[in-house]
């Protein structure tokens, strides 16, 4: 077979990414839900006839690494003369590949002069699909899929163009905010046929055959830069070890158990030795553990190599059967979306043996919780998806960022737009001071979000970690501060589970306070200037510069002494002797 | 009398007057002078006025474009000038910002940096809900002690946010009165005035922003009042805005965010001005110089407005900047300019955005360059003189371009020189022509239709191409593409912007009070206009910013002259779903349609412009060549000899065939063989393509 040559295959790749990019924009923009168009938990794809994955636009990584499945399941059910242009096919089904119910994913087939010649995909995270909590995510309680909601497999919710308003019908009658459930599967399928639109007048400029060359070329680059990448990591096995608190009350931790080897260009990271499947619905389906274990990977090695099939091939995940990270059909899952920061953190763990200088902290644990009920102002159920994102890991050369999302991807939702749509207010939103994991690099911070119900009989459903086991610091650096839910602070104050279910009334106020991200490097060798910033700006105390970071900073003034500092330094980095 | 125009840019100040009268133009260029900008303009200005043999008697109004309001911010040199107050539990809004990553794979990515330190953000104790009822009182005795505080610390500027105060704004009003008791001298920017628009960062960060600026702006006019006063001019000086109009030195000065990137501005305005010289409203206007490109869309001889503007992007990347609420004009920026550096990555090449700059600058400047750059292609490829840049002003070397090419670029990819450069030139083109598309199909527009008016510096030469990449059929090119586009401040119109929050569904029972809030803006807009001292005649354009009911994004969508009645609201809602269809693909005629935003521009249109005639009506095409030069097309896989055309000499009429290559002195025309280009009496180029 000929070789397309070098500048035609940079053009076509570039353009099969800006039909990628511009799915994503329409898909933003046309969406009914806060959670697709202010959070943006969505992602879009095209794949080959052959289910390879060719071009996405950078949106979560969860919804990525899954879709390839996606697109398998779907091709194995419909053979090509099944399908017809202006088809959508849609699932939610963990176990084919979404990963969680809320996941809905959207696959249309595009022809080229009657012939299969590839699809476009896109995933967008839906507010509500039934089951037993607002939001669908709850963890406590739920023991299989069948308590989690409404569960799609592979049906055609369009067909030649038309939509099915039976199965629409069908979908929307189990969910509990069916309007918007409705207008953002319609622009789902509308961004489909964008790509679709884009990708046919690409293949009319260069013709089937260089595209379809283009294809084959842009997986086999992909594929080698990536294992250029894998070689320069030592070979060999590293092992890490980390916990979550546990899977709801009175549940004993999980153990989350990796072992990265690495042996030439291929990278195999495997979770044997992990803890079992647990009896709720805080479990990850296999195509969830590989896709974060893809995604921590592709950020160590080469992070701006386009991600396309290739970028996968030399990686290779193993979780028994059974186990956490490969529960058996038909466990339940809801809860998996805060698994993903605990999968990347684990590949960074094991790795930091390896490429120190590559690796990042444990960040701040990102909570997931959802509020729902009767929203007086609209006379309708609403389910309200809460992010909360603290600190960013610490780096070999700098701190973490503050509030800034570890592992996945996606936006906080406006405190006014909130408070707009739902009979919810925000008290605080802010920096949680003291909280980040020191070291010469310090962690970023946790960050405080308290939330005030508005109504009686709000379910809420809490979904986060590390209340129990902090976020890892390396190389010497700390851990950060650990998480905690509470009821109503103040004297009579309840603290609540991190993944427990409660009935709220209304002036409830839920304080949900994060973990801080873990410090990178011994504290005592941090930048004196660095520590005293952090106190002018309030990210740390006066005692804690003292105590963490051996630095004497003057509470009036807030400045340095720096003799007084040199000491206690000094004194601080003896070794103690027994 | 003649209007005068400065455009004070990074690296020239251009200076162009207009005769009032004849609408002769008058241009002049001279090195900015970044220390004290002030200084470049009074020395152009000199200049001007020995050429002509006038002084400040004879000027009638000034206009004026500065990137003072940008660089302020840019450089961040002044944090502890600022603070910010805000509602209690909120201080960290500009610091959690959205919390999403521009960049998905990179750890090593940072957060754009707050304009305001934690330290200098104090919180309020007070509390307005979504629907603008006070949840709590306002503290003012709080206030005073933090105010207080802040001003011991050295303060001069404060921004005052509260939560939904683009709701209910009296809060921030009182606590306003309450700084001006406490001292005059504070300058104060609401965000119920800057940005007054729902999303706490957004509205935040713009009024921060404000805050942040305003101390060098305010300083910066004033001086050149009393400046340009103690010469002997006291008449009008107009500032140029974000949103392509222009504005008293009085509004400027509270408001001065509404400056930042004023400069880009006034070229997009140039193309619509040339626009309405050949009868085309509509049209791409395309400004390409050493470090990026700018595209902008005009509509109905305007460019298209945007109220959404991201300031101080890591490398051009979406998400990586400070978003601003401004009305802004509609400019897409990437990184593709002669200066792009072109690279591998993974066996393909690839353009920008890095930008070898000014200096080192490309290869073939020879200032220590090594990287091949556009440019450096393009003097590969035969479209450049090296004896002619800058008009011979500089001298390029073909041999390090070729260098610099074959070693970074040919040899890895086992290619020859010219196809390698031919690569470089070809990638650079399919990513602007990528950015066309996206500019005209998300506004709803088909590219095609529209022709292309082509300027700055490297323009020129890659307009032809983009636009058969793109099915253009005819590109536009100005006489000095390279350098007129500060005429773009005398095609600026007054003009100032009024909106009204007030989220309802499109239907009758809103008439009465939408009518109200009109006819409050107009009554503002008309005394703006009046204070202005403008001379022409008052327009007022309404909007809305609408979408179907429930959804989070909103198009703006114009809307019917004069007073609503009830047939106008179906055309309304027409127009609406047509707009939708245009640029998303699908309509939903059943859901309802709610309005978000009114909004009313006040606009007063400038003096019109007039061109000078081309005296060279009856010259000779032949006394216009230059010679011939090679030059490579990869329509024949090979260089071609072609005619090597003086712009200046170029006759009134004239149809030059191509292949052939148009010089002048801060550009290059390219036109390609099969198409045309034709001369008309200003010396402008209109080139058909084979689109």
């Amino acid at each position: 077979m000929s070789k397309v040559d070098p500048i035609t295959l940079g053009v076509v790749w570039g353009g099969l990414r800006s039909i990628a990019e511009e799915m994503g924009a329409a898909l933003k923009k046309t969406a009914y839900s806060l959670a697709v168009r202010e959070a943006e938990d969505f992602s879009v794809g095209l794949f080959d006839d052959t289910g390879r994955l060719i071009a996405q636009g950078d949106f979560s990584p969860g919804h990525l690494g899954s879709m390839p499945f996606v697109v398998k399941h779907v091709i194995s059910e419909y053979p090509p003369e099944e399908m017809n242009p202006g088809d959508v096919i849609i699932l939610n089904d963990s176990y084919l590949g979404s990963g969680h119910y809320p996941d809905c994913f959207c696959v249309a087939p595009i022809f080229h002069k009657n012939k299969l010649v590839a699809f476009a995909v896109n995933c967008a995270h839906h507010v509500d699909v039934g089951g037993g909590a607002p939001g669908s995510q709850a963890v406590e309680n739920v023991n299989d899929v069948f308590q989690e909601g409404i569960r799609i497999l592979p049906v055609k919710l369009v067909k030649c163009g038309e939509i099915q308003k039976d199965i629409l019908k069908l979908i929307i009658g189990n969910v509990r905010v069916p309007d918007i459930v409705k207008g953002d599967l319609m622009a789902q399928a509308n961004a489909n046929r964008m790509g679709e639109k884009r990708l046919s007048s690409l293949i009319e400029t260069y013709g089937l055959s260089v595209i379809k060359k283009c294809m084959d070329q842009i997986i086999s680059r992909s594929e080698e830069a990536i294992r250029a990448a894998i070689e320069k990591i030592p070979d060999g096995s590293y092992t890490f070890t980390d916990y979550f608190d546990d899977s709801g009350r009175d549940t004993p931790p999980i153990k989350v158990h990796v072992t990265a080897t690495v042996n030439g260009s291929d990278i195999i990271i495997d979770f044997s030795g992990s803890s079992p499947q647990t009896r709720s619905a805080l479990n990850s389906v296999l195509n969830y553990t590989y896709a974060y274990c893809f995604f921590a990977v592709k950020c160590l090695t080469d992070p701006y190599i386009p991600q396309n099939e290739g970028c996968v091939r030399p990686i290779k995940v193993v979780a028994p059967e059974g186990s956490f990270f490969n529960p058996r059909f038909p466990t339940a899952v809801g809860g998996r979306a805060i698994v993903n920061q605990r999968l990347f953190e684990a590949v960074m763990g094991a790795l930091s043996q390896a490429i120190p200088d590559k690796v990042i902290t444990a960040a701040s644990h990102w909570a997931n919780p959802n509020f729902g009920g009767f929203n007086p102002r609209t006379g309708k159920q609403f389910v309200c998806y809460e992010i909360v994102v603290g600190g960013f890991g610490a780096r070999s050369d700098r701190d973490g960022c503050e509030a800034m999302v570890s592992a996945f991807n996606i936006s906080n939702i406006p405190v006014e737009v909130l408070e707009t749509n739902y009979p919810l207010r925000i008290e605080r939103f802010e920096i949680v001071r003291d909280s980040a994991g020191s070291g010469q690099f310090r962690g970023g911070c946790a960050i405080r979000r308290d939330v005030r119900v508005l109504e009686d009989h709000i379910q809420f459903s809490n979904l986060t970690d590390r209340h129990l086991y902090p976020p890892f610091g390396l190389f010497e650096g700390k851990p950060g501060s650990t998480g905690i839910t509470i009821l109503n602070p103040g004297p009579d104050e309840q603290v609540l589970h991190s993944k427990g279910c409660y009935e709220l009334k209304s002036g409830d106020l839920v304080s949900q306070t994060l973990a801080g991200a873990g410090g990178y490097g011994d504290p005592l060798k941090r930048d004196i200037e660095a520590v005293r910033l952090d106190v002018t700006g309030e990210y740390i105390s006066v005692e804690a510069a003292r105590e963490k970071y051996g630095v004497v900073v003057d509470p009036a003034t807030k400045e340095v002494d720096i003799t007084e500092t040199l000491n206690h330094r000094n004194r601080k980095s003896e070794p103690i002797r027994s | 009398m003649w209007k005068l125009g400065v455009d004070i840019g990074g690296t020239f100040t251009d200076l162009v007057m207009v005769d009032e009268e004849t609408g002769e133009l008058s241009v002049t260029k001279y090195p900015t002078t970044t220390q004290d900008p002030s200084k470049g303009f009074t020395n152009g200005i000199d200049m001007l006025f020995q050429h002509k043999g006038i002084d400040f008697e004879d000027i009638s109004q000034i206009v004026h474009a500065s990137t003072l309001a940008t660089n302020t911010l840019l450089e961040r040199k002044k944090e502890g000038d600022t603070a910010i107050l805000t509602t209690k539990g909120f201080r960290d809004v500009l610091e959690i910002q959205r919390q999403r990553r521009y960049d998905l794979y990179d750890l090593s990515i940072q957060k754009p940096r707050p304009v305001v330190p934690r330290q200098y953000i104090k919180e309020i104790d007070e509390r307005v809900c979504f629907d603008g009822f006070i949840l709590k009182e306002l503290n003012e005795v709080g206030v005073k002690a933090s105010v207080n505080e802040l001003l011991k610390n050295g303060v001069r500027s404060i921004c005052v946010s509260l939560l939904h105060s683009h709701i209910n704004p009296v809060h921030e009003k009182r606590i306003k009165d309450i700084i001006e008791e406490i001292s005059p001298d504070v300058m104060i920017s609401l965000s119920s005035e800057i940005a007054p628009h729902i999303g706490e960062y957004e509205r935040t960060n713009t009024t921060a922003i404000n805050a942040y600026i305003m101390p060098q702006v305010k300083i910066y006019l004033e001086n050149l009042i009393t400046g340009l006063a103690k010469k002997g001019f006291s008449r009008t000086i107009h500032i140029m805005k974000s949103n392509g109009g222009i504005t008293t030195v009085d509004e400027m000065i509270r408001f001065p965010v509404y400056m930042i990137e004023a400069g880009p501005a006034a070229g997009a305005l140039m193309a619509s001005f040339y626009g309405n010289l050949i009868g085309e409203k509509d049209l791409v206007s395309f400004d390409m110089g050493g470090t990026t490109a700018k595209l902008a869309l005009i509509e109905e001889g305007r460019p298209k407005v945007t109220n959404q503007f991201e300031a101080d992007k890591i490398k051009l990347k979406p998400g990586s900047g400070l978003p601003l609420i401004i009305p802004a004009l509609d400019l897409i920026e990437i990184g593709a300019g002669g200066g792009s550096i072109a690279s591998l990555q993974m066996g393909v090449i690839a353009v920008g955005p890095e930008s070898a700059g000014a200096e080192p600058g490309p290869a073939c400047y020879g200032m220590g360059g090594h990287q091949p750059t556009v440019t450096d292609a393009n003097l590969v490829l035969g479209y450049m003189n090296p004896d002619y840049f800058l008009g011979g002003r500089m001298t390029l070397d073909v041999d390090a371009a070729h260098r610099s090419i074959e070693k970074k670029i040919a040899e890895p990819l086992g290619l020859d020189v010219t196809r390698a450069a031919w690569g470089i030139h070809d990638m650079v083109n399919k990513n602007m022509a990528a950015a066309t598309r996206i500019v005209s199909i998300e506004r709803g527009r088909d590219p095609r239709k529209l022709p292309l008016v082509v300027f700055g510096g490297a323009g020129p030469l890659h307009g032809s191409r983009i636009a058969r990449e793109l099915g253009i059929s005819r590109v536009f090119i100005p006489a000095a593409a390279g350098v007129t586009s500060a005429i773009g401040l005398h095609v600026a119109g007054l003009s100032f912007d009024f909106n009204a929050p007030h989220i309802s569904l499109l239907g009758q029972e809103i008439l009465k009070t939408v009518n109200r809030l009109f006819s409050q803006m107009e009554a503002k807009g008309r005394a703006m206009l009046k204070e202005a001292k403008t001379t022409g005649e008052s327009f007022f354009l309404k909007t809305a910013d609408m979408r179907y009911a429930g959804q989070g994004h909103q198009i703006n969508v114009p809307l019917p002259d004069g007073n609503f009645r009830k047939d106008d609201l179906e055309q309304i809602e027409r127009t609406f779903n047509k707009l939708y269809y245009d640029i998303f693909g699908y309509r939903d005629d059943e859901q309802s349609i709610e309005v978000v935003n009114w909004r009313l521009t006040a606009y007063s249109p400038p003096t019109k412009v007039k061109l000078n005639k081309y005296s060279n009506a009856g010259g000779r095409s032949d006394d216009a060549i230059k010679g011939t030069r090679q030059v490579f097309f990869p329509e024949i896989e090979g260089f071609l000899e072609c005619n090597v055309y003086d712009r200046y000499k170029l006759p009134q009429g004239f149809v030059i065939q191509g292949p052939a290559v148009v010089e002048e002195k801060e550009s290059t025309t390219l036109i390609l063989p099969k198409d045309r280009g034709h001369v008309d009496e200003y010396c402008n180029l209109m080139i058909e393509t084979l689109a």
